[in-house]
């Protein structure tokens, strides 16, 4: 193992006419490291993830990933949205594909990955399914698949479960961890919620308002599985927290 | 006892069938109706039912004065229809999907396509008589009527393309290609075939103006025109009939193939 080159490794920053969202945003991630970046709303984390996966060009500075200028097309990258991103018109079992197709990989290795990703996540017996026959979870829990099932360099999360309901989130959550853990990816998951960030991360990178910056990049040794209702979770949960709120 | 009746035969037939049955039971009603008014008023510029069924024995099995069959007249027409209705489909959906994606094009040309769409077909008509003969003048002329519907409502469909959806595969690194195949054209199909659907009713109204205008003997616009000058109200009837019943079963076919190719909107939710 070799932790000289990180991963991913960021120095950028953006703005948009006069409007400066990101002022100077330097990290690192490591590989299989799961890191959240948590801040307050309207900082500008959706766009840091648009320039994470190399659809937004950033005014200043780049993102590398493996030592190489990010590039949806070279890299594997998936990206969980905020918003429900299923697309209508494909079965479960297609939607789960659709990565896997673009990166034109054969048709025995698709089916083995999606039949994979599939009993992971828990949708057997929903594969012929439509998207708008399933519940909100359920779609998330699909889109989480399709950006699973390819090899993923980097999995970029943009607070996918912010519209779940809270027992299906907390699901959902040791969910995603089970996952990782299983298939070892690079994860960036943003959100706004940091009992979420604290109980997921291995590192947490907690922004301010605009013009953003760093404000904490804090790790988080706590052993998994998590109890939020430990001390040493709630303390970590209050440093984050006045973090976030200090000037 | 009427209601328990009804109740019996709802659970025997499965609710396509209901609505079958109940559409033929209408079309008897309407019939009987006619029969009975016609029988009433008895003129011979209100001819009854089975006047105008006799007639269209006759024109299906001896044909018109010129031995031309009620068949042959159909087909003349569909085939036309077919041909412009075709044609319009073909060129109105990459235009439209052409003009939808690029938002400059679109604008820059407007004036010189959109004044195009408020020249009715049938205002096309002493031109073509001039440029185009036979079935060319009429597949032109169905093809003005076609276009329009298709390309506009692709062209309104293309706007309804999720920025969303286009995300998903652009992280993937899919093609311009690949997302126009597999994002864009998914999402707009439904309004294409909404489009083809309009397009359809507009080359039948087309078909017959352009055949009232003569040129060629074979056509059920033609047809009708020539029972017009004898004075024979059922041929004409005919002619109607038959036209409405070819444009019902063709809007039935599009309708099976929405249904079919839009399973993932007419599913009922779980």
């Amino acid at each position: 193992m070799t932790n000289l080159n990180p991963k991913l490794q960021v120095g950028i920053s953006h703005q948009y006419g006069n409007l400066v969202v990101h002022g100077d945003i330097q990290f690192a991630v490591k590989e299989n490291e799961f890191l959240c970046i948590c801040g307050p709303s309207g900082c500008g984390k959706t766009t840091l993830l648009d320039i994470l996966s190399g659809l937004l060009k950033p005014s200043k500075g780049d993102v590398l990933l493996d030592g190489e200028m990010v590039n949806p097309k070279k890299h594997s990258i998936s990206f969980v949205f905020q918003e429900p991103s299923t697309l209508p018109w494909l079965t479960v079992w297609e939607n789960i594909a659709t990565g896997l197709k673009i990166k034109k990989l054969k048709k025995a290795e698709i089916k083995q990955k999606v039949e994979e990703v599939i009993r992971i996540v828990g949708l057997g017996g929903f594969e012929d399914f439509y998207p708008h026959q399933i519940s909100g979870g359920m779609k998330q829990r699909v889109s989480i698949a399709r950006a699973f099932a390819t090899n993923a360099d980097l999995i970029l999360m943009d607070e996918p479960f912010v519209s779940l309901d809270q027992p299906t989130r907390e699901r959902m959550q040791q969910e995603v961890l089970d996952i990782w853990k299983n298939l070892k990816r690079t994860i960036v998951f943003v959100t706004h919620n940091l009992e979420e960030a604290v109980f997921l991360g291995d590192r947490v990178i907690i922004l301010s308002e605009k013009p953003t910056s760093i404000k904490a990049d804090l790790p988080i040794d706590l052993p998994r599985p998590r109890d939020p209702l430990s001390i040493e979770f709630t303390e970590l949960r209050a440093r984050c927290f006045s973090f976030l709120h200090q000037k | 006892m009427l209601s328990s009746l009804f109740n019996s035969s709802s659970q025997k037939f499965s609710p396509g069938i209901k609505a079958a049955l109940l559409n033929v039971l209408a079309l008897a009603v309407f019939l009987l109706l006619w029969q009975m008014l016609a029988m009433w008023v008895a003129s011979p510029f209100f001819p009854p039912v089975d006047g105008v069924f006799k007639a269209f024995k006759n024109l299906l099995v001896k044909g018109d004065t010129q031995g031309i069959s009620l068949g042959t007249h159909a087909w003349a027409s569909l085939y036309r229809v077919l041909l412009g209705f075709n044609l319009g489909v073909f060129l109105g959906v990459p235009l439209g999907l052409l003009m939808g994606l690029n938002k400059s094009l679109y604008n820059s040309t407007r004036s010189v396509m959109e004044p195009f769409r408020f020249i009715p077909p049938i205002a096309w008509i002493p031109l073509a008589i001039i440029l185009f003969a036979g079935d060319t003048r009429f597949a032109f002329l169905i093809f003005l009527g076609a276009f329009f519907p298709v390309y506009t409502s692709t062209l309104v469909g293309v706007q309804r393309v999720e920025p969303l959806h286009k995300k998903v595969v652009a992280v993937y690194g899919a093609s311009k290609f690949y997302t126009l195949m597999h994002v864009v054209v998914p999402t707009v199909l439904p309004d294409i075939l909404g489009g083809m659907r309009v397009a359809m009713g507009a080359a039948w109204l087309t078909i017959v103006a352009a055949e009232l205008a003569g040129g060629i003997n074979e056509g059920l616009g033609r047809m009708m025109l020539n029972y017009a000058e004898l004075l024979k109200i059922p041929e004409i009837i005919v002619g109607m009939i038959v036209i409405g019943a070819i444009g019902f079963v063709l809007n039935e076919l599009l309708l099976m193939a929405e249904r079919y190719l839009f399973k993932w909107r007419w599913q009922v939710t779980l």
